[in-house]
């Protein structure tokens, strides 16, 4: 099956968050009560109940003159994702689309992947006892429609498509804009299917990691100790066996005399 | 029981020991069935993953207490080490290889000294690392990242010396297990485990033999 990817060009952006409330309605996930913290941005991050939102960011332009950077956020759908690797239970999975899904009947609430993700995405729901996240719109992508949050994009800001296809749209709409613009995302964690065009340097744009990977701790607990424990374990069991045949228990004097073994102690 | 044994442990010695060992073991069976997706059947015995972790984690709790009083009761004794145990070390004990002479030990040779101290450290290091997996989101994420390989591998390191710990007091040295059970020993075993701690209490009269009374 082809893999698809989501591409978000925010040089396209208004920042209307039209995908923002798309995802909520396709979702059902009802909004919550926010404080005015004297920014547009709302809610301040994602939350169990907002799987995606724009981050609006103030910045100058060469004149110095306010410009507003906008920049949806949310699960970068990872090809080597932290969260699958480190989920215990199979509830975050990878479907055959590429993207990750997770399963909520499966979630244990564990939180392993809330500390393990580089984006920082997964969030916990108290009140469930489970994670949440964007999956995508897996119910619509299987049926071959497009996520919500890009059906309700109304400049082109959010395509979605095949992955070749949507990388040679980035890196055609990068060298398009030129200056600073980038494409990020097909370079890290091999490949996101979420990509971003963006306009400005990429260290620019706030809570954005310049160079996310799966966390070193998390590489050497599942692919270093987790092996390591099952041939440790394996060889304390065969060595102690081995002890027992080989070499023999430890006996008292007057034992070994009634009870000679070929050396025993 | 026959008659002549030795009296080597007190209940309190015995009820301790007891408590560490089998939160310990209920904690390396439910981590490993969370740890490996292949060993997610021993959740399914408890009633799921979910429940699986509850039971983990205030083991966790039952494992701390029994480590507090683990170490309380026995630091003195078996958390140090004399000038004497190089040699019994140097020769492993005879366990491994063949020695002439392996210096008599006290109440805890230097191996099970040894495993005290490792057990103490790891124990306490699996309590710390384990409380911030819990609560994860209460410290910063960085930290709770690395929480996990520590907490994997002193369990490496602990499940380890479990199986030592539970070979030479059973199949690998025979006589042991009783020490642990009922807490009276035949004089030849402790002359051969615990040969100076005998002629300690021998000196100080202070040998409790069973149908004897003190002699």
């Amino acid at each position: 099956m082809f893999e698809i990817t989501k591409l978000i060009d925010v040089s396209k952006c208004t920042g209307c968050r039209g995908c923002q409330v798309a995802c909520k309605q396709w979702n059902q996930l009802p909004a919550k009560q926010t404080l005015n913290r004297g920014t547009y941005q709302n809610p301040p991050d994602l939350e169990p109940n907002t799987w995606t939102m724009v981050m609006f960011q103030e910045a100058s332009d060469e004149t110095g003159a306010l410009k507003w950077l906008f920049r949806k956020t949310g699960c970068m759908h990872c090809t080597d994702a932290s969260c699958v690797k480190v989920c215990p239970s199979g509830a975050l999975y990878y479907t055959n689309l590429g993207t990750v899904a997770l399963n909520r009947e499966r979630c244990v609430g564990c939180k392993e992947c809330v500390s393990a993700c580089p984006f920082e995405i997964p969030k916990y729901d108290g009140a469930a006892d489970k994670v949440a996240k964007c999956d995508l719109c897996l119910s619509r992508i299987e049926r071959d429609m497009t996520p919500a949050c890009v059906k309700a994009c109304p400049t082109g800001a959010l395509q979605f498509g095949d992955k070749e296809t949507m990388l040679q749209t980035a890196y055609r709409r990068a060298q398009e804009l030129g200056g600073n613009a980038s494409v990020y995302g097909d370079k890290f964690v091999k490949g996101t299917h979420v990509l971003y065009v963006l306009q400005e340097k990429s260290a620019i744009y706030a809570g954005l990691p310049l160079k996310p990977t799966v966390p070193l701790a998390i590489i050497v607990w599942k692919d270093l100790l987790k092996p390591l424990s099952l041939i440790a374990g394996g060889s304390m069991l065969a060595g102690t066996f081995l002890h027992y045949i080989l070499r023999g228990p430890k006996t008292s004097d007057e034992d070994s005399d009634t009870n000679k073994r070929e050396g025993g102690a | 029981m026959q008659k002549g044994l030795i009296k080597v442990t007190d209940p309190v010695e015995r009820l301790i020991h007891w408590g560490l060992a089998v939160s310990c073991l209920i904690l390396i069976v439910t981590g490993m069935g969370m740890m490996f997706r292949s060993f997610n059947f021993i959740a399914t015995i408890l009633g799921g993953l979910k429940h699986l972790i509850y039971v983990h984690n205030f083991t966790g709790l039952a494992f701390t207490a029994a480590l507090v009083f683990t170490i309380l009761k026995w630091w003195k004794e078996a958390g140090v080490f004399a000038p004497e145990d190089v040699e019994w070390l140097k020769a492993a004990g005879g366990y491994l290889w063949h020695t002439d002479q392996v210096p008599e030990a006290g109440r805890y040779n230097p191996g099970q000294k040894v495993f005290f101290i490792t057990v103490s450290t790891c124990g306490v290091i699996m309590v710390i690392t384990g409380l911030i997996m819990w609560f994860p989101l209460s410290f910063p994420v960085w930290l709770v990242r690395w929480m996990y390989p520590l907490h994997a591998l002193w369990f490496i390191t602990i499940m380890a010396f479990f199986i030592i710990h539970f070979y030479l007091g059973t199949g690998g040295s025979p006589g042991s297990s009783a020490a642990m059970f009922t807490g009276w020993v035949t004089k030849d075993w402790l002359r051969k485990q615990h040969g100076k701690w005998l002629k300690e209490i021998e000196k100080k009269n202070k040998l409790e033999i069973l149908g004897g009374g003190k002699d």
